[in-house]
């Protein structure tokens, strides 16, 4: 009889391993000979000058807080949306899953340009008269406009979440639930510790690359003067000719704003693969790529 | 232990039990026989209420469970399940996959959970492998730990759906032991099973099902030997031969 | 068991199902009311000028079918580049010690042609590794910044460099949109080249396959079966993303929502027209991306597609 010696039988996985710490330094690499020495010398800036950043550095630090506000206002909002249509669509239960089905074909039909501009224009007949007097009466009228065009933005997304929760969901295989219930655990008590578990951990990398595509969306909000990274960039546009430098500048802007994008959504991903593999569990790791 | 009385079951318009009556009693092993279709694992998991039988009783220990009132999952811990495909917990390990019914169901402390758990282990053969993901086990070793998960909410009864017919030829021989163990210790138990040896082994009757009826009943003898029905002898000179 | 709970139970999905239009229609005449309500839908409004609106997202389906047919070329090209086999540079060190020692422990050959052989595949390795990491930085830069920021990027480019064209809006955003969708495309491509089992090449060629064979008649079969729905779900991805071409000033639906901003009349009419045809051309190819994956699916081919994670559409399951 073997021994009931409590030990692990392999080395739990490598948060970080040689390979990562490579491709990284070749990234950071990569991105500091495009940032400072191809696109300076295609276009001529410089992205060391301290004139350029005295006019540039308060539009890209107000910019940068409000795309951090809309983030923090549509990620959390879009996970449980997401989350809760998901679930509703695998439910055998009608009630739930077809409006659930009609909001995921709804919203992933439709262009989030094209939501944002409605939401804009009309979300404010579409919020209940009490909430608006008793919550944002003390807002202006444009920032609500823009409010909700960001909850449009976040109900694009829990479009595509529901999906890969749907995804996750209908990887876990039935007899985990019979299984579950043969123990005796109530449905719910299968759902709390054997379904909902699995689905996370099979939903998280491709949720890594859905976040990621939040964030860049959030750039749309400046299509309707939200106050955000794109916007303030392009508000500067404005004034940067007559700071006198020459109009080649622009591309200086713009790959700020692209990496910063690219910093932000790259560390999104690479932060929840990270997080994926601290859950690694062998025999589970279905949908992802 | 086990009473079945005239128990229906349909699936849309395939009626898959016509009509099921058999008793089991205390520390017997039935082995439940017949061709894929006639209806074993229904039955089996009409017994723990997996499926509920459209008509028809079962008892369990004395108790008539498919009624308004009980509660099925009080019915499910009387009478453990192990599965063809296992359906170990992914996401758990093997101690995880055995004691979660016990913190779960049974509200036991996390300790006494852990040392129980241990102790199941050990009985199939497995003690060095608690830390282990299912997805790292062998087939048998899955199933045993399924088995330990089962055994661990002390069930009065254990029912078997196939349990070795997802094996390779190598893994199934120690799961049988484990079983034959189980029921040389005096466990109630029904197994549907295609393991003929098994069968003629342990078996104390073997019922022999087509077309969701009990065609036959018997000892393995009986059965194997001298069956009385063309269809069980059809069946039998099939899978004997 | 009791009569109504036998009913019930018989009866549910019917039950269920009314349960459901109910919701789903009542919540759709509830923001109807909330958005229309006693001002009425103006009918002759949209009757008239519907085909203003269908024209305009005629606009768009070329734009997107342009941008779509030059980033193919553009996407299979990089992911093709990105397929590259290269050696880590750990493994091509480890390579080179073996090398060593065995030539100390075995001398053969001349010295000269030893180093210049390890220069060689050092060139070799080394140019295939800057090709496949240049194509992966464009796919990575492409995926990680917003399609607006790329928009204004070709734009500015425009109005710096061809002042002439700056005024073609149709045009820089065909471009912008074709390189987006390159870099999408370049992913899907790989990951489709990639997936096909290289134990597959193996078993044609020991049939007898041609190397060209291969690739037609069990290569490719494969691979285009893995690609065609994850490219049709870029097609729709990219209709979506062509609505920025009002951005650049192209006449599309949206300009002339963004002309009518000023007052509030047929907005909302012009909304549902525009809403109308683009879930109707949406939803219609993501019904047909199913049907295909009805119609391709091989059991067993070991790749499942996640329809749905943007960015990243094609998922490898097990080996």
């Amino acid at each position: 009889m073997e021994t009931a010696a409590a030990f692990p039988l392999r080395a739990p996985p490598k948060l970080v391993t040689r390979l990562t710490i490579v491709h990284l330094v070749e990234m950071i690499l990569g991105g500091i000979l495009m940032v400072f020495v191809v696109l300076p010398s295609i276009f001529r800036f410089s992205l060391v000058s301290a004139s350029f950043w005295q006019i540039y550095g308060r539009f890209y630090v107000t910019g940068l807080f409000g795309t951090f506000f809309y983030v923090a206002l549509t990620l959390p909002l879009s996970v449980v949306l997401g989350f809760l249509m998901g679930w509703a669509r695998v439910s055998r239960i009608r009630v739930f899953s077809w409006p659930a089905s009609l909001y995921v074909n709804v919203f992933r039909g439709l262009p989030p340009l094209i939501l944002v501009i409605f939401a804009s224009l009309f979300g404010t007949n579409l919020v209940p008269q009490p909430i608006m007097d008793r919550f944002l009466s003390g807002f202006r009228r444009g920032d609500i406009a823009v409010g909700l065009a960001a909850i449009a933005i976040a109900m694009h997304s829990s479009a595509y979440q529901a999906e890969i929760f749907r995804a996750g969901f209908q990887s876990v295989p039935k007899g985990q639930q019979e299984a579950a219930q043969a123990l005796g655990l109530r449905p719910w008590q299968g759902m709390m510790h054997v379904i909902l578990p699995q689905t996370f951990r099979l939903s998280l990398p491709p949720l890594g690359n859905e976040f990621a595509v939040l964030i860049k969306d959030t750039s749309i909000l400046a299509a309707i003067s939200g106050t955000e990274l794109v916007a303030k960039s392009r508000d500067l546009l404005g004034i940067l000719p007559a700071s006198g430098f020459p109009i080649v500048w622009i591309f200086a802007v713009w790959t700020v704003v692209a990496l910063t994008y690219f910093v932000l959504t790259y560390s999104v991903t690479r932060g929840l693969r990270l997080l994926e593999r601290k859950f690694h569990t062998p025999g589970l790791e279905s949908i992802s790529l | 232990m086990i009473r079945v009385e005239d128990i229906q079951k349909h699936f849309g318009a395939l009626h898959v039990l016509r009509g099921i009556t058999f008793d089991v009693q205390k520390a017997e092993a039935i082995v439940i026989i017949g061709p894929s279709g006639s209806g074993k694992s229904t039955l089996l998991r009409c017994i723990n209420l997996l499926v509920e039988p459209d008509s028809g009783k079962v008892f369990i220990d004395g108790v008539h469970v498919n009624r308004h009132g009980i509660r099925h999952e009080w019915v499910r811990q009387q009478v453990g399940m192990v599965f063809q495909s296992f359906n170990l917990f992914t996401h758990l390990t093997a101690i995880e996959n055995v004691t979660l019914g016990l913190t779960r169901v049974k509200g036991i402390p996390h300790d006494q959970a852990i040392e129980k758990a241990r102790k199941l282990l050990a009985r199939v053969g497995l003690a060095a492998k608690e830390n282990a993901y299912p997805a790292e086990l062998s087939g048998g070793q899955q199933q045993r730990v399924a088995i330990a998960r089962a055994l661990a909410m002390d069930p009065k009864a254990m029912l078997f759906d196939e349990p070795t017919s997802a094996l390779d030829p190598e893994y199934i021989r120690e799961v049988l032991d484990v079983m034959a163990a189980l029921a040389r210790e005096g466990m109630t138990m029904i197994v549907v099973t295609h393991e003929m040896g098994f069968a003629s082994n342990v078996a104390s009757r073997i019922l022999f099902m087509d077309a969701g009826k009990i065609i036959e009943e018997g000892t393995a003898e009986d059965i194997f030997q001298n069956p009385k029905e063309d269809r069980t002898r059809s069946f039998v000179s099939k899978i004997l031969r | 068991m009791t009569n109504w709970r036998k009913f019930l139970r018989d009866r549910w999905r019917y039950f269920d199902a009314a349960l459901a239009l109910a919701v789903i229609i009542g919540s759709l005449v509830y923001i109807y009311d909330l958005l229309v309500g006693s001002r009425g839908l103006d009918v002759a409004y949209i009757t008239r000028n519907y085909p203003l609106y269908l024209h305009a997202v005629f606009t768009n389906v070329y734009a997107t079918t342009i941008a779509f047919v030059v980033g193919m070329a553009l996407g299979f090209s990089v992911g093709w580049l990105r397929t590259a086999r290269t050696v880590s540079v750990a493994k091509f060190a480890a390579s080179m010690r073996v090398e060593k020692r065995e030539r100390q422990e075995a001398p053969s050959g001349s010295e000269v042609t030893r180093r210049l052989l390890v220069v060689l595949s050092l060139l070799w390795y080394g140019t295939k590794y800057v090709v496949r990491r240049i194509g992966d930085g464009f796919v990575e830069i492409i995926r990680g910044t917003p399609l607006y920021v790329q928009i204004l990027f070709a734009s500015s480019f425009f109005i710096v460099f061809l002042p002439q064209y700056a005024s073609e809006g149709i045009l820089i955003g065909i471009i912008a949109l074709a390189i987006n969708t390159g870099g999408y495309q370049a992913e899907i491509f790989r990951a489709g080249l990639q997936t096909v089992h290289s134990g597959q090449v193996e078993a044609a060629r020991a049939i007898g396959f041609s190397r060209l064979k291969a690739m037609r008649y069990v290569i490719l079969p494969q691979a285009l079966r893995l690609i065609i729905p994850p490219l049709t779900n870029e097609y729709i991805g990219l209709f979506k993303a062509s609505t920025f071409l009002f951005v650049l000033g192209v006449q599309s639906e949206i300009s002339y929502i963004a002309q009518h901003e000023g007052f509030a009349g047929d907005v909302f009419e012009i909304f549902a027209i525009v809403t109308v045809i683009f879930l109707a051309i949406t939803v219609t190819l993501s019904f047909v991306v199913q049907a295909l994956e009805r119609r391709f699916r091989i059991p067993g081919l070991g790749i499942e597609q996640v329809k749905l994670p943007r960015g990243v559409r094609i998922a490898r399951v097990g080996g």
